[in-house]
């Protein structure tokens, strides 16, 4: 009787009570597109950043990890051997580095060159599909050197243009060279377009002294889920080495993710005090319609505790009503944006750079955070309830039914 | 000799004790007998529906106690007397209260349901019920498509439904026109005299007072008359 009583006194005043099932409406909805947004952002960061910057996992000296010194080098022939045998190995390229200083006409800026082999560092890391400008380096010609857009910008570089590289070999000498621009890339990443250079492995492992050696070896995987498994292999059968998975490598970026959760939280716990400020205010004008109705429903034996669950029911069933549709329009609406994607590059394209992130943002939801949400949304809506339930409390029958 | 139902001893009522007193009810002393028809009369602020709150626990007295079937009602705990209220005493009030969402049979049901009835004993108390105000066509009826008299006959049946004690009832007639008034004492006579069910009322409304078997004059507070008309034709032969 008591639901009977709490659902049917949810139709006395329709427009009140479609005014709170339309809040948990748009609370839900704006909750889970938020969450969304930032979970899409945070899955679209770690994609970049394995796809385009560090790999799933990656192999360098313990001493290279510490430093950067190009003293720390290892055989490839062995690990290469090694990183064949994984059986999640999509691809993977051996690269030797070194700190730089990259020098024309206009001027000269630190750089962290690299000698990669062209196509293994293209199937790892895509780098010939971010060419924006002339070609992508090709074993014919000798010295060519690509360069980032922003760092192209910075120093008015354009493709064939000549610059010298000036870095420490192995054994700490000082070695210069000149290169000609080949290419101009573009990644999602504007602060690695301006700090990384490639070159060819063959030229700058013989430049630093370090043939058939290398400083870093990237692994791509076939999926996500198989880093703990390779990296734990690889170490097993390399231990001399250091073998890391790409949250050790690019903590920021782990950290961006971690605190995706954090920040998304903070949002919802804003929307939801609105929604629950929202709630409070209409149940209590709802209670306080009904002091005559609710103080003759305690003189004739109603007992307290019946009064406070017959205000929290009437609450939980307009929760209950919009939920479903709340969940419903946040599913069709984050699904569609999903494959659609939101268009920054107008309003924010150079600031999602600076991010490493693409202009072009794919909202994400998962199963596990719009549950969450829907269990907000009810003890939001509970807990609100509480105040207008504890004021039709204290109300006194003999009072109430007088007024 | 009938038995009490209601004994009130040395009750007095001040509102606002600590700021400016004002005494509703002064050191009444009364005694209610079961199956009584009993009206409490009096000019406006005289103390009658703050006597009939004291008597129904739905207001605390300021001093004295009042006994219902030798529980003293004044020293119960909030929820021990709402418990109380439910199985021992029956409301009627002025502007009738139903619940407007509930049809009339659910709203006679409702407080059965409360006391944990079953649904058969509540289906065959209610049936009763609306056939005793007669208004066995108007079950399914939501107050809002009632007429005034209707929804006091709908109250009575309600504050009957728990089988109390006896039954309170304030100003029920106020809000009545003459037909639906007289029609709703018959009602309540009716009862008193066949199931001898104990009413109290609190009216100005002559037709009430007329009807009563017991008048109780309230002045300033204070019982300033209280007659017996059964006892007084008796002695008057």
């Amino acid at each position: 009787m008591l639901l009977l009583i709490a659902w049917r006194n949810l139709w006395r005043h329709r427009a009140r009570s479609l005014a709170i099932i339309f809040s948990v409406v748009l609370g839900i909805w704006a909750g889970a597109f938020l969450v969304a947004l930032y979970y899409g952002m945070g899955r679209d960061r770690m994609r970049i950043a394995i796809r385009e910057e560090v790999s799933h996992v990656q192999v360098h000296h313990p001493g290279f990890a510490d430093d950067q010194d190009a003293a720390f080098h290892f055989s490839v022939d062995s690990l290469a051997v090694a990183v064949k045998e994984m059986p999640d190995l999509r691809a993977y390229s051996c690269r030797c580095v070194a700190q730089a200083m990259l020098a024309n006409a206009s001027g000269s800026n630190g750089v962290v060159l690299y000698g990669v082999d062209p196509e293994a560092e293209n199937a790892t890391r895509g780098l010939r599909e971010m060419v924006v400008q002339g070609g992508y380096l090709t074993n014919e010609k000798s010295h060519q050197l690509m360069v980032g857009l922003k760092l192209a910008r910075k120093m008015k570089l354009n493709a064939g243009a000549k610059v010298v590289l000036t870095f420490l070999d192995a054994q700490q000498n000082i070695v210069s060279a000149a290169f000609r621009i080949t290419g101009i890339f573009e990644s999602s990443n504007a602060m690695l377009d301006e700090r990384n250079v490639y070159v060819r492995y063959d030229e700058l492992s013989t430049l630093m002294g370090i043939e058939g050696r290398a400083h870093e070896v990237a692994l791509l995987l076939t999926t996500d889920a198989a880093v703990p498994a390779t990296v734990e292999a690889l170490q097993q059968k390399l231990p001399q080495l250091l073998i890391e998975d790409w949250k050790a490598i690019s903590p920021e970026t782990a950290y961006i993710i971690s605190a995706v959760g954090g920040s998304s939280r903070i949002i919802l716990i804003i929307i939801f005090l609105a929604l629950g400020f929202g709630i409070v205010n209409t149940m209590l004008m709802a209670v306080l319609e009904r002091t005559r109705e609710i103080g003759m429903l305690m003189a004739v034996g109603m007992g307290k505790g019946r009064v406070f669950a017959m205000v929290l029911l009437e609450t939980l069933l307009l929760t209950l009503a919009g939920t479903p549709i709340g969940v419903g329009l946040s599913l069709i609406s984050v699904s569609s944006l999903s494959k659609t994607g939101i268009d920054l590059s107008q309003v924010a394209g150079n600031m999602m750079k600076g991010f490493g992130l693409e202009a072009v943002l794919y909202p994400w939801l998962p199963v596990q955070q719009l549950g969450e949400i829907i269990v907000i949304v009810i003890i939001t809506a509970l807990i609100a309830a509480i105040f207008p339930a504890w004021k039709a409390l204290t109300l006194k029958p003999a009072e109430a039914i007088r007024r | 000799m009938q038995d009490t139902v209601i004994d009130v001893h040395d009750v007095s009522k001040i509102y606002n004790p600590d700021t400016i007193p004002v005494p509703a009810v002064n050191n009444v002393h009364l005694h209610i007998r079961r199956g009584e028809f009993t009206t409490l009369v009096g000019p406006s602020g005289s103390g009658k529906t703050t006597l009939l709150n004291i008597i129904g626990g739905l207001d605390a007295p300021t001093h004295g106690r009042v006994e219902v079937n030798g529980v003293n009602i004044t020293a119960l705990r909030p929820n021990a007397l709402i418990a109380f209220r439910l199985r021992n005493i029956g409301f009627v009030f002025q502007s009738f209260n139903l619940i407007p969402v509930l049809t009339a049979r659910e709203n006679v049901e409702f407080i059965m349901l409360l006391q944990g009835a079953t649904r058969e004993q509540r289906h065959r108390r209610v049936t009763e019920l609306m056939r005793a105000v007669g208004l066995t066509d108007k079950m399914d009826a939501r107050p809002a498509e009632l007429s005034g008299g209707q929804q006091q006959r709908v109250a009575v049946a309600r504050a009957l439904a728990s089988k109390p004690q006896f039954v309170l009832a304030d100003e029920p007639t106020a809000n009545l026109d003459s037909a639906s008034a007289s029609n709703l004492l018959d009602i309540m006579d009716k009862l008193n005299r066949e199931e001898n069910i104990t009413f109290i009322f609190s009216t100005h409304d002559a037709r009430v007072i007329e009807r009563a078997r017991r008048v109780i004059t309230l002045v300033d507070g204070r019982v300033s008359s209280d007659t017996d008309r059964v006892e007084t034709a008796h002695r008057h032969g």
